[in-house]
């Protein structure tokens, strides 16, 4: 008589073997939400820092709140695209490897600081493009081109904040 | 677009796509021009239109390097809206822009990676001046809410 393994063609120690290392393309796509994730607290450390500081740093907020909500929903697209299995206990998001630079102090600081890591934000999703599947890779185009539109937002915000 | 282009039907179809609205955009910004008068938003005008000529250039020697004729420009365009005054002018710009953007993704959705680069770079150069006539950003340049619904899907 067969063993049952034999006969089913299945190797019952690979079945309890660790699961496979993600996709490439999972890989990729983790990264970009936790790109998406850090800008969003980026964001919200300056808008907090704006309203500590009053004046006109505070009408900053009607600058930095509405690139902050595109951020937010980059981060929900890109969350909506990632499938994680039940019961799994991975983070949907890639952690970064080394600590991201916290946001300087000072208003006019955060707001070049916002915008340099808006440009590389847009090489980072650039970079993307050419390891992911077309869907994918339309959504990072999309996302790419809005956070260029971010730049001279916050070039024109930098203009109006005294330092 | 540099290195070799392959000249699949879908790749030679998107071009055509990204052609045709480059045409309908010269078309178009030579509309809206002869609104915007003021010497900003003239002179915003006359580099958006001269930008997409020089795509519309590009994209034909493209099809033509990979043997396919390019679609012609139509005498005429059917305007989304009447343009009678700066602000309908303005609004023009912005929609052919956001058309433009949205061809233009359909090259990031091929599997060569130059043309996908380009077609990267033109959906952002187009969102920035979609921004710039707006006078505000979007979240998703180039895409409708039916087309992340649809593209969540398949993704």
């Amino acid at each position: 008589m067969l063993p049952l393994a034999a006969v089913s063609g299945c190797d019952g120690a690979d079945v309890l073997a660790a699961p496979p290392s993600p996709a490439p393309a999972v890989t990729v796509l983790r990264e970009a939400i936790a790109a998406e994730q850090l800008m969003i607290t980026r964001y919200t450390t300056a808008l907090h820092q704006a309203g500590a500081a009053g004046g006109s740093a505070g009408s900053l907020a009607g600058t930095l709140e509405p690139l902050l909500a595109e951020h937010r929903a980059h981060l929900a697209q890109l969350r909506s695209r990632l499938i994680v299995p039940a019961g799994s206990k991975a983070s949907p998001a890639a952690p970064h490897e080394r600590a991201p630079a916290p946001v300087p102090s000072g208003v006019s600081t955060s707001v070049a600081f916002l915008r340099t890591a808006e440009q590389d934000a847009v090489t980072a999703m650039r970079q993307r493009l050419h390891r992911a599947p077309s869907s994918l890779a339309q959504l990072y185009a999309s996302i790419g081109a809005s956070e260029a539109t971010h730049v001279p937002v916050l070039d024109a915000a930098a203009a109006r904040v005294t330092p | 677009m540099s290195g070799r282009v392959p000249s699949a039907p879908g790749t030679v179809r998107a071009l055509q796509t990204a052609l045709t609205a480059e045409h309908a955009a010269v078309y178009g910004y030579g509309v809206a021009g002869a609104y915007l008068t003021g010497s900003t938003q003239a002179a915003a005008a006359m580099n958006d239109w001269v930008a997409h000529q020089v795509a519309r250039d590009h994209l034909e020697a493209v099809l033509r390097s990979l043997g396919a004729q390019p679609t012609a420009a139509a005498v005429a365009y059917q305007l989304p809206a009447p343009v009678r005054n700066a602000s309908e002018a303005v609004a023009l710009a912005v929609v052919l822009e956001e058309r433009i953007a949205t061809a233009y993704l359909g090259l990031v959705a091929l599997s060569n990676d130059s043309i996908r680069d380009y077609g990267a770079r033109q959906v952002q150069a187009s969102a920035l001046r979609a921004a710039a006539w707006r006078g505000g950003t979007v979240a998703f340049p180039g895409m409708t809410a039916a087309a992340l619904a649809r593209s969540r899907k398949r993704s």
